[in-house]
């Protein structure tokens, strides 16, 4: 069988944040980082801090208020506000509510330098020619308020796309984070999310949750259990985004989706069939969710055997304040038990009989031609993956906030629904235009670093591929990707976007790139 | 040498014989293998409708709604007979689904949108006459996010008052080519519906019709059993109110539907089907809820005309 095409999954209409955790890289010497993995990263920081401290310095001083920025403002434009504007709707008490949106984003890559390109019948390169890509969605968000503390979402989308090296040749650069693996030019229209929500009120304060995609106008206990059960992608429910920004108006890069090691149970789209439970008691926040994966890695249909086959997350939250800027740290832990090879049987088998190389699967694999190279086929049998990771999204000033996210995954199984990548570290800047006039404008700057574990890296050295990468020779290094956007508003519901992408060391390789990226986005919603 | 004759004779002969064993496999490679279609005849009402297929045309009151989930299984939704043969395939032998639909409400006008969801689509795969037909297999495993053919209609009430004995309204519709045809879950093409309906309340008694067009640009004739191009819907459905405590009431009743391709008119590609239904509803102003359940066989089997079928449904619906 040969794997279909990919990229990976733009689910979520979700928010960005990030964090990166120093001691989750640094308290296992033993499997973490080497010594010279750790200098790039180093290395890296000290290019991309003093970029970020200038943008975050003269900001805050532009702008030194305080505040946190609502998710829907009361001006904000959509078809239920101008039903409550006519007294036909209750949108701080709603019993239902329907939102929607598209957008539309194109990507160009300049040729750019690579000794080498699918070296030895190895597939997962990304070319180094010229490329256009673009995604085109289209998202209808239903709410319904079933019973007290019940509501019901549906969500059906469409998608169109085109990613550069059919979603091959990256880890977690890869450059829109709309893109589906087995996605295609034709529009296919499937149901993101079916899912039912109850609350279950536990005094504390009375919160008030504004109307929005996914989320009725309501109001909650500050003190509540909260259970999901249905069809929904983690991310609406686990490391959501910082500052409660739409990924649509923010960040175009995968990486900023969430924690880039994060390789979450997913289909091919990154949903899956699960059950939520949160528990939250004022400022803390503790949620598990046990969600189904795929049969094959990184492809559509969906393994509903959940005792024997499943991913399981365990998140906690709190949220602070230093002085009156308010701020959030989470710590998130996942162990998945999927049908999954490991690099070190791959690599066994195939020193032990030559014969069990790429060109030679008898099971699903990813079409590789390189018969001198080892293949995850000949390793797939149950085995456990795991990573913990921490986020913490600070604001410094009105309208302005920093972030990290930074994960640590054991590196020793392929990537399975998310990213090639074992361990990854995030840091950003977000500021909306408040401080110039255009307060719905919304601009940002982040690098996005990724890394792949020993054993991963002789993995692809010996020519072997997983889902994404695998060129067939590496030098290892650090995949970086700088990115860096404005995204203007134009009419209330409209925004028009412009955002730059360098990534370094594409698909872990340091001996390609590096690569530009240039997108061009247009969002809109109602 | 001579001796060779016999041989070159036996060598021909042999040749010519694998020449027509080898060409045999080519024929049957050159089977026709049908593509698919949108197997389904049960197309449901707008959410909010009262019954599953007709529709009651009680639209009122300013700005109001509905959301309906249905849930149905269908046995041999397509059995194909070989007109040669009389040999009988079930390409699809059971379908089940789950049906979302959303509806806006004001005055007499109505706009919805709706999503059939298959959960299983299964059939026997085989070969009748030139035709090598491949079941679908479909699950919710293999498919889990598959919604196929979407649609947005508008109906509107033209005469008579809810709940008077005689109401008249027309409704259109359009569908959205989604999902795989080998699935047998679309035509991979749009197709519209314009529909005259009628609905009336007499006593405790309720009817509801509808005659229509179904825009199908489809037609894999002479693949047996497949869509033959546009068709002429037809339905109508009777019942008695029963009432209940606290505003609730029962309405039980049969509701006969069908569809006839105009190529072959009343004389193939026709399938009718009854449906014995049952619903618990509430109504008035304020948030209601109705459930419903149906039984139906097939009186003219055809595709997409179960040769028996259950429903379940489930509607909340109210208006200002």
């Amino acid at each position: 069988m040969r794997f279909g095409l990919s990229i990976f999954t733009a689910v979520r209409h979700v928010k960005i944040r990030d964090a990166m955790t120093r001691s989750c890289f640094s308290s296992s010497p033993g499997q973490g980082l080497d010594r010279a993995i750790l200098f790039r990263m180093l290395g890296a920081a000290n290019i991309v801090m003093p970029v970020l401290a200038v943008l975050i310095f003269s900001t805050s001083l532009a702008s030194a208020q305080n505040g946190t920025p609502a998710p829907r403002p009361e001006d904000e434009s959509s078809a239920m506000q101008l039903l409550t504007d006519k007294g036909l709707h209750d949108i701080e008490n709603e019993s239902w509510n329907a939102y929607g949106q598209f957008t539309y984003i194109s990507s160009w890559k300049p040729s750019f330098d690579a000794p080498y390109t699918n070296l030895n019948g190895s597939i997962n390169s990304l070319l180094p020619t010229a490329e256009r890509s673009f995604t085109g969605t289209a998202t209808l968000y239903l709410g319904l308020r079933l019973w007290k503390g019940a509501e019901a979402y549906l969500v059906p989308e469409l998608i169109s796309e085109q990613p550069f090296s059919q979603l091959r040749g990256l880890g977690g650069a890869i450059q829109n984070f709309e893109l589906q693996k087995g996605g295609a030019t034709v529009p296919q229209v499937y149901r993101s999310r079916l899912f039912l929500k109850q609350t279950i009120g536990l005094g504390g304060e009375s919160i008030v949750e504004e109307s929005g995609p996914l989320q009725l106008g309501t109001h909650y206990d500050s003190r509540r259990l909260v259970f999901v059960a249905g069809n929904f992608t983690i991310l609406d429910f686990f490391d959501t985004n910082a500052f409660d920004v739409d990924p649509r108006q923010g960040f175009l890069g995968l990486g900023f989706m969430t924690y880039a090691a994060y390789d979450f149970a997913s289909d091919a789209r990154g949903y899956s069939y699960g059950g939520i439970g949160e528990f939250h008691w004022d400022d803390w926040a503790v949620r598990y969710g046990r969600i189904t994966p795929p049969k094959q890695p990184n492809q559509l249909p969906v393994d509903f055997r959940l005792l024997k086959y499943y991913g399981d997350q365990v998140e906690v939250e709190h949220k602070h304040k230093i002085g009156e800027q308010e701020g959030m740290i989470r710590v998130l832990a996942y162990r998945n038990r999927e049908n999954m090879g490991r690099f070190s049987d791959a690599i066994a088998a195939f020193d032990a009989t030559p014969q069990e190389n790429a060109t030679t699967c008898t099971g699903f694999n990813y079409g590789s031609q390189n018969s001198g190279a080892p293949d995850l086929c000949w390793a797939r049998k149950p085995n456990v993956k795991e990573g913990i990771g921490g986020f913490a999204e600070q604001y410094i000033g009105h309208d302005i906030g920093v972030f990290g996210r930074g994960m640590y995954s054991d590196g020793k199984t392929e990537v399975y629904a998310y990213t090639s990548t074992d361990r990854s570290a995030t840091v950003g800047v977000l500021a909306k235009g408040s401080s110039w006039s255009r307060p719905k404008d919304l601009t940002g700057i982040g690098e996005n670093l990724g890394w792949i574990s020993n054993i991963h890296a002789k993995y692809l050295g010996m020519g072997g591929v997983d889902g994404f990468v695998g060129d067939g020779a590496i030098t290892a290094g650090s995949e970086r990707s700088l990115d860096m956007f404005y995204s203007a508003n134009l009419g209330k519901v409209y925004w028009l976007t412009g955002d730059y992408q360098h990534i370094t060391n594409p698909g872990f390789n340091a001996a390609r790139g590096p690569v530009n990226v240039f997108t061009v986005r247009v969002h809109g919603e109602f | 040498m001579a001796s060779f004759k016999p041989h070159r004779s036996c060598a021909r002969l042999l040749l010519a014989g694998l020449a027509l064993f080898s060409f045999q496999p080519s024929l049957a490679h050159a089977q026709q293998q049908p593509a698919g279609f949108a197997v389904e005849r049960f197309y449901q009402s707008a959410p909010g409708g009262g019954w599953f297929i007709m529709d009651d045309l009680n639209i009122s009151g300013r700005l109001g709604g509905a959301i309906s989930l249905t849930s149905g299984y269908a046995r041999n939704p397509l059995v194909i007979t070989d007109p040669d043969s009389k040999q009988k395939l079930a390409v699809v032998s059971q379908e089940a689904f789950v049906d979302i639909g959303g509806a806006v409400t004001y005055n007499r006008f109505r706009a919805y949108i709706d999503f059939p969801m298959p959960l299983s689509v299964t059939g026997t795969s085989g070969t009748l006459g030139s035709y090598q037909f491949t079941a679908p297999s479909v699950s919710l495993g293999t498919t889990p996010d598959t919604i196929s053919d979407f649609r947005i209609g508008v109906d509107t009430r033209l005469l008579g008052e809810p709940g008077s004995r005689l109401r008249l309204g027309a409704g259109a519709q359009v569908i959205f080519p989604s999902g795989d045809r080998a699935d047998y879950v679309t035509d991979a093409r749009y197709r519209a519906m314009f529909r005259f309906l009628a609905a009336g309340d007499a006593g405790p008694y309720t009817y509801a019709g509808q005659l229509g067009v179904h825009v199908r640009p489809l037609n894999d004739a002479p693949v047996p059993g497949s869509p033959n191009g546009s068709e002429f819907l037809y339905g109508i459905s009777g019942g008695r109110r029963f009432a209940g405590p606290t505003g609730w009431r029962f309405v039980a009743g049969p509701e006969i539907y069908g569809e006839t391709a105009f190529n072959q008119f009343f004389s193939g590609k026709t399938g009718t089907e009854a449906l014995l239904t049952g619903r618990l509803e509430q109504t008035g102003e304020a948030r209601n809820l109705r459930i419903k359940l149906g039984v139906g066989h097939a009186l003219v089997q055809n595709f997409g005309a179960a040769q028996w079928r259950v429903v379940f449904g489930v509607e909340l619906f109210g208006h200002k």
